[in-house]
């Protein structure tokens, strides 16, 4: 254990990671089992599936891109920088994401033959085409309309982010990336599912009501990860670099 | 048919029980691979395990009867964090203070309190409102703790961090235990939830998932202790899930309204 400047930073860097996971699960269209039976908007599956899904593409893609880093002719004096990692993890999240949507738009629209409609508002906002028309009786909703997909692109580069910014303190902290790797999977899994839980299972993206509860998913998720961050800065290499 | 064996047990009974023998459990598989100088006993880990997730599955099903909005699945996914980072925070500590031996009893003491302010905050700042779920969490926590140190236990064969991280951590075999110790924990409430839930069904649904986990964590130690400490897991987990399948099988004739035989499809409609 030593305290320096750094491990202030690291701190923060694990919050702020938390924080961005915690809500950027606010912004993945998640249907949860109505959506895989075509009866609600959003991706057929639960928000912690999701919220992992992004977060580890986040964290294999940060990864590489600090692999990468480490291979450079200049890295013994450059070392890391964290902005390249970052927008790797984010990118890399938001492929995922969008491969998942996207996927999933093909076997609404050809294989369940659904319109895609949101019973959330009157009118898509991006595309303004009109909704309610759209919307079978006895649904909330059905497939992925545009305004879900880009709040969904946007949720996971929040995700992907945070996976990042988590685990590259982590790395830096105790020098073993499979550990790190599976102590931010620990903190994700604690922020997304106090998000999860703060959406009720489902949600549609930032034009859904239910959005305006973000702030209490962050004072949950700022308490907790703070808790889990106060104990990832103090777990410090023993032997061996393990 | 014979009367089948039911049980009933308090939650503060039932939590004595898991707590005193995941911990006494682990304790005394490091005392007998000490004394007899071998790791053939690391099973005994797995069996603690047990213990831990018999009272992780019952405040599952404590907590999540009053519905959470998100399925079963996503709790024991919680547990199953906490304890992760517990774990090695325990253990890592444990051995920067000098005392390795007492890295359970840090991992658990931590795991408890944690539980507890994310039941606080589930209650009070997201406005859950259900009455168990500051003990409920607490309880999930330290359960999903102690089945991951007692399966880590069973794949490295000791309590040192050096140990459990060069052989579950840096392997990947803790995703293993993440995913197989979460579904022993979450599943019983998931396949038995609804209004005829009953306590002894769910449970013992619990031990059997637990034994399959024991099946794979075996296998992980056939490649980290060598052949016979893994085999031996094998068997004694394959044993588990055998004695229990039967036991969880009578239970549920017990309880269903009636049991009948199909027979096979008919030749029209293969």
């Amino acid at each position: 254990m030593s305290f320096d400047i750094n491990t202030v930073i690291y701190f923060l860097e694990i919050v702020v990671g938390g924080l961005l996971v915690g809500i950027g699960v606010h912004f993945v269209p998640v249907g949860g089992a109505p959506a895989a039976m075509a009866q609600a908007t959003g991706i057929g599956t639960g928000t912690v599936q999701l919220a992992a899904g992004s977060g580890l593409t986040g964290l294999l893609s940060a990864g590489l891109m600090m692999h990468a880093m480490s291979l450079s002719p200049t890295f013994a004096t450059d070392g890391y920088s964290i902005w390249p990692i970052v927008a790797t993890g984010a990118v890399g999240a938001m492929i995922m994401m969008d491969a998942t949507m996207l996927t999933g738009s093909w076997i609404y629209a050809y294989a369940v033959g659904a319109p895609f409609a949101s019973a959330k508002v009157n009118y898509d906002p991006i595309t303004g085409f009109s909704q309610p028309p759209y919307v079978a009786p006895g649904t909330v909703g059905q497939g992925i309309p545009t305004i879900c997909f880009v709040s969904g692109t946007i949720g996971a580069a929040m995700g992907g982010i945070g996976g990042a910014m988590i685990y590259f303190p982590l790395v830096l902290i105790n020098h073993n990336p499979a550990m790190s790797a599976i102590f931010a999977i620990g903190i994700f899994m604690v922020d997304a599912v106090l998000a999860s839980w703060n959406i009720q299972g489902t949600i549609e993206g930032f034009h859904d009501p239910k959005f305006k509860k973000w702030p209490q998913a962050f004072k949950a998720c700022l308490v907790s990860t703070v808790i889990l961050a106060v104990v990832a800065v103090l777990i410090t290499p023993i032997i061996g670099g393990v | 048919m014979a009367a089948v064996r039911g049980f009933k047990i308090e939650p503060k009974q039932l939590r004595i029980y898991g707590l005193v023998g995941s911990v006494v459990g682990i304790y005394l598989a490091v005392i007998l691979n000490a004394v007899t100088g071998t790791n053939i006993f690391s099973f005994v880990g797995a069996l603690a395990a047990l213990f831990g997730v018999v009272w992780g599955a019952n405040a599952v099903r404590r907590v999540c009867a009053y519905g959470i909005g998100t399925g079963v699945p996503s709790i024991g996914m919680l547990s199953l964090g906490m304890g992760t980072v517990a774990v090695l925070f325990g253990l890592n500590i444990a051995e920067q203070l000098g005392v390795g031996m007492l890295g359970v009893i840090i991992a658990l003491v931590y795991s408890l309190v944690f539980g507890y302010v994310v039941g606080l905050i589930a209650n009070r700042v997201m406005g859950f409102n259900i009455p168990v779920m500051e003990e409920g969490l607490t309880d999930l926590s330290g359960a999903g703790t102690m089945a991951i140190l007692g399966w880590s236990f069973a794949i490295s064969g000791s309590l040192g961090y050096v140990d459990i991280v060069k052989d579950v951590f840096n392997t990947g075999f803790l995703a293993i235990i993440f995913i197989c110790g979460g579904l022993a924990i979450l599943h019983p409430f998931n396949a038995n939830l609804g209004p005829d839930e009953k306590q002894d069904r769910t449970l013992v649904n619990g031990v059997m998932v637990g034994g399959l986990s024991t099946i794979a964590t075996g296998v992980c130690a056939l490649l980290t202790l060598g052949l016979a400490a893994g085999m031996v897991q094998i068997v004694v987990g394959f044993a588990v899930w055998y004695y229990f399948y039967v036991w969880y099988f009578r239970l549920a004739r017990r309880d269903a309204a009636a049991v009948v035989g199909t027979g096979l499809l008919p030749p029209s409609a293969l």
